[in-house]
């Protein structure tokens, strides 16, 4: 291969990368709008919470030693997953539960709010300064071309990222459409009232999206938290945003559409920094979003859907 | 009868409330106000003003006060953001404070000395480096640390002369102080007819430099000079070392923050950066660092003596005129030198050091650091 495939391979590959953990963010706010219509924009703050926690639980067994690497990150990942989906359950209860059917506008503003309580609460219980962990994972799965050139390497805790994000991905898509609990979820997605009338407590559906969303997010804060290394209280905005983008850029309400508009969103960014200077990324980024939405104002998979209001 | 008690009792109370309030204003503080991040990534810094300042406040008090007078430090927190930093000055004004060490970011430090001039408050700043602060003319505003552009221009001619790389990249932050210092780097290379092969910013908060770093790789650079602080260079170490980009990293003193090595592990082994001189490590100091030490405080934060001598010109020009007056005060400054904690310290009229506070520095893994070779 020359040179320049190389070099577009590897900027492929680190866009996938950090476009699967905006998939995985993406689905909580996907989930959420395609049920309830409200963008739940203390979702960020989740993913922060995750974050948090998995450092938290990984530093602690470490410490403790003795334990094999893959069973800390396991142990972390259920806790984090456990933690976060109560975090998600409790601000649905607490901050949008009383508020729906008034104005949508209140529910935003009311997540908004909860954003920044959840982001200042953990400033002050876990400081607000980075805080950082040493790389575990190293290495690389492959290398390709040659040292003198331009050498591809995929590492380990890339592909961890994509293994990870495919398989939740997999399950995911399994339990919405195979389960009784995912026809009801998709039940309540087309028409909330008449579900209700029908029998299914929407209550609970409600919460359960919330708390998959959470889950998911805690998900991606471990593997963001593992592959960057460092954390703060204020992570959570910008992913949450980068996010919410690719839930609108793949169509929001749409599940596929959130994981498509991730890896599209992440190889953009990836792309527009190899190719133009790098503080163009985020520019070229939404600048995308902008253009879909005005061509295609449901995002790519969205359907044109009846307004609700 | 009762009815005149009553309202007797009233002035009584009044006059006693004035003289309360003379009392208070006759019990000669002086207060200073730390203006600086208390809060936020970059807080160490914040710390490293606060250590120095109260450290110089103490010694002071211990040793009778300025003129009699006891100081207090107020700490005022910025969050190294230019909004909330205008909120700051505005607030030290309101409560009639009018010497201010701080503040610590470039470009918080800028929109509050413009308040600072107008509303004749005595300002140092141990941290800020970027030349535009002083550029305006301003009377009331000055530094105890160089300017970002000696700081470059010593990076580049160290780049040119020491390090001599065959391909050089210069990354900024594209803030204030990190462009203005890649800038300048740029400048002093290009002048001698080194062209850096890449210039280019990169957004301050981000986390994923994977896109980067390929694009170093295959430009090949072998000497890159990062422009910023060190919550970005310790993720682009850390994920450069992860995709094996094997090249010189340098960076200002901005990165010099033991959190560096917390982000990037032993990536930071051998990071050059240029930083003030380890007064810390000055024998004059050694009094200094002992009390510093005794509170279980780090003295070795390249603001901490900077912010020390602060409180030290500040003091020295009280005694000398024997007036807090903050714009008399500043013109005294101007004026004269002053033996402090950096040295002799002597300004010219833009309110700048008149000599270079900078050396360059090897970074160590452990946190630590030696002077380059």
């Amino acid at each position: 291969m020359t040179e320049a495939s190389l070099y577009l391979l590897q900027q492929i590959i680190n866009g996938l990368t950090i476009g699967s953990t905006y998939a995985l963010i993406a689905i909580g706010y996907t989930m959420v709008y395609g049920i309830i219509g409200m963008i739940n924009f203390a979702h960020g703050e989740i993913y922060m919470i995750g974050s948090y926690v998995s450092f938290i639980v990984i530093t602690g067994l470490l410490a403790m030693g003795s334990f094999a690497l893959p069973l800390v990150l396991f142990i972390a990942l259920l806790v984090a997953m456990l933690i976060a989906s109560t975090y998600g359950w409790t601000v649905e209860r607490v901050a949008y539960r009383p508020l729906r059917g008034s104005n949508r506008l209140i529910a935003l503003i009311s997540a908004i709010g909860m954003s920044i309580f959840l982001q200042n609460y953990v400033a002050l219980s876990q400081g607000s300064r980075d805080v950082a962990l040493a790389p575990l994972i190293s290495g690389s799965v492959l290398e390709l071309g040659s040292l003198e050139t331009f050498e591809v390497t995929l590492s380990w805790m890339q592909l961890l990222i994509w293994v990870v994000t495919l398989v939740t991905m997999t399950a995911l898509t399994l339990f919405i459409s195979r389960s009784r609990m995912g026809r009801a979820c998709r039940a309540c997605a087309e028409d909330l009232g008449m579900t209700n009338l029908l029998g299914i407590d929407t209550n609970r559906i409600i919460s359960l999206t919330f708390v998959i969303g959470a889950a998911l997010a805690a998900i991606a804060g471990l593997l963001l938290g593992l592959y960057y290394g460092v954390i703060n209280p204020f992570i959570g905005f910008m992913a949450g945003l980068k996010a919410f983008t690719a839930a609108v850029l793949g169509g929001i309400g749409s599940i596929p559409g959130a994981m498509l508009g991730g890896l599209i969103l992440g190889v953009t960014e990836a792309l527009t920094a190899a190719y133009f200077p790098s503080e163009y990324k985020d520019v070229v980024a939404f600048g995308l979003l902008v253009t879909i939405l005005l061509f295609r104002p449901t995002g790519i998979l969205g359907k044109p859907e009846v307004e609700k209001v | 009868m009762a009815k005149s008690f009553k309202r007797f009792s009233k002035t009584l109370l009044a006059a006693a409330t004035a003289l309360t309030i003379a009392g208070t204003a006759h019990a000669e503080t002086l207060k200073i106000a730390l203006a600086g991040p208390a809060t936020g990534p970059v807080a160490q810094y914040g710390d490293m003003q606060k250590i120095g300042v109260l450290a110089a406040i103490e010694n002071l008090n211990a040793n009778g006060g300025i003129n009699g007078m006891d100081v207090e430090g107020v700490i005022y927190d910025d969050a190294c953001d230019p909004k909330q930093a205008v909120a700051v000055a505005n607030k030290i004004v309101n409560d009639g404070i009018t010497h201010v060490v701080g503040h610590l970011c470039s470009s918080s430090t800028e929109p509050a000395s413009d308040i600072y001039e107008e509303e004749g408050v005595l300002m140092i700043t141990a941290a800020s480096t970027s030349p535009t602060i002083t550029e305006k003319g301003y009377g009331m505003i000055f530094r105890t640390i160089g300017l970002d552009s000696l700081q470059g221009s010593m990076a580049s001619q160290y780049i040119l002369e020491t390090a001599k790389p065959s391909k050089i990249a210069v990354i900024h932050d594209k803030q204030q102080y990190g462009e203005g210092l890649a800038t300048v780097v740029r400048d002093g290379l290009t002048a001698a007819g080194v062209e850096p092969v890449m210039f280019e910013g990169v957004t301050a908060g981000d986390k994923d430099f994977s896109a980067l770093i390929a694009k170093l790789q295959k430009a090949d650079v072998d000497f890159i000079y990062y422009g910023g602080y060190h919550p970005e260079l310790g993720l682009i170490l850390r994920q450069s070392a992860e995709k094996g980009l094997k090249a010189q990293f340098m960076g200002p003193e901005g990165i010099v923050n033991s959190d560096l090595a917390k982000i990037a592990g032993d990536a930071v082994e051998g990071v050059l950066a240029t930083a003030p001189k380890a007064f810390d490590q000055n024998p004059e100091n050694a009094e200094r660092v002992k009390a510093i030490e005794a509170k279980g405080e780090d003295p070795t934060g390249p603001f901490v003596f900077p912010a020390y001598a602060a409180v030290q010109i500040m003091a020295d020009t009280i005694k000398a005129i024997d007036s807090t007056d903050a714009v008399k005060m500043a013109e005294y400054i101007k004026a004269n030198s002053f033996d402090t904690a950096i040295g002799t310290v002597k300004y010219d009229d833009k309110g700048d050091l008149t000599e270079s506070t900078f050396l360059v520095y090897e970074l160590h893994s452990d946190g630590s650091k030696t002077p380059a070779q």
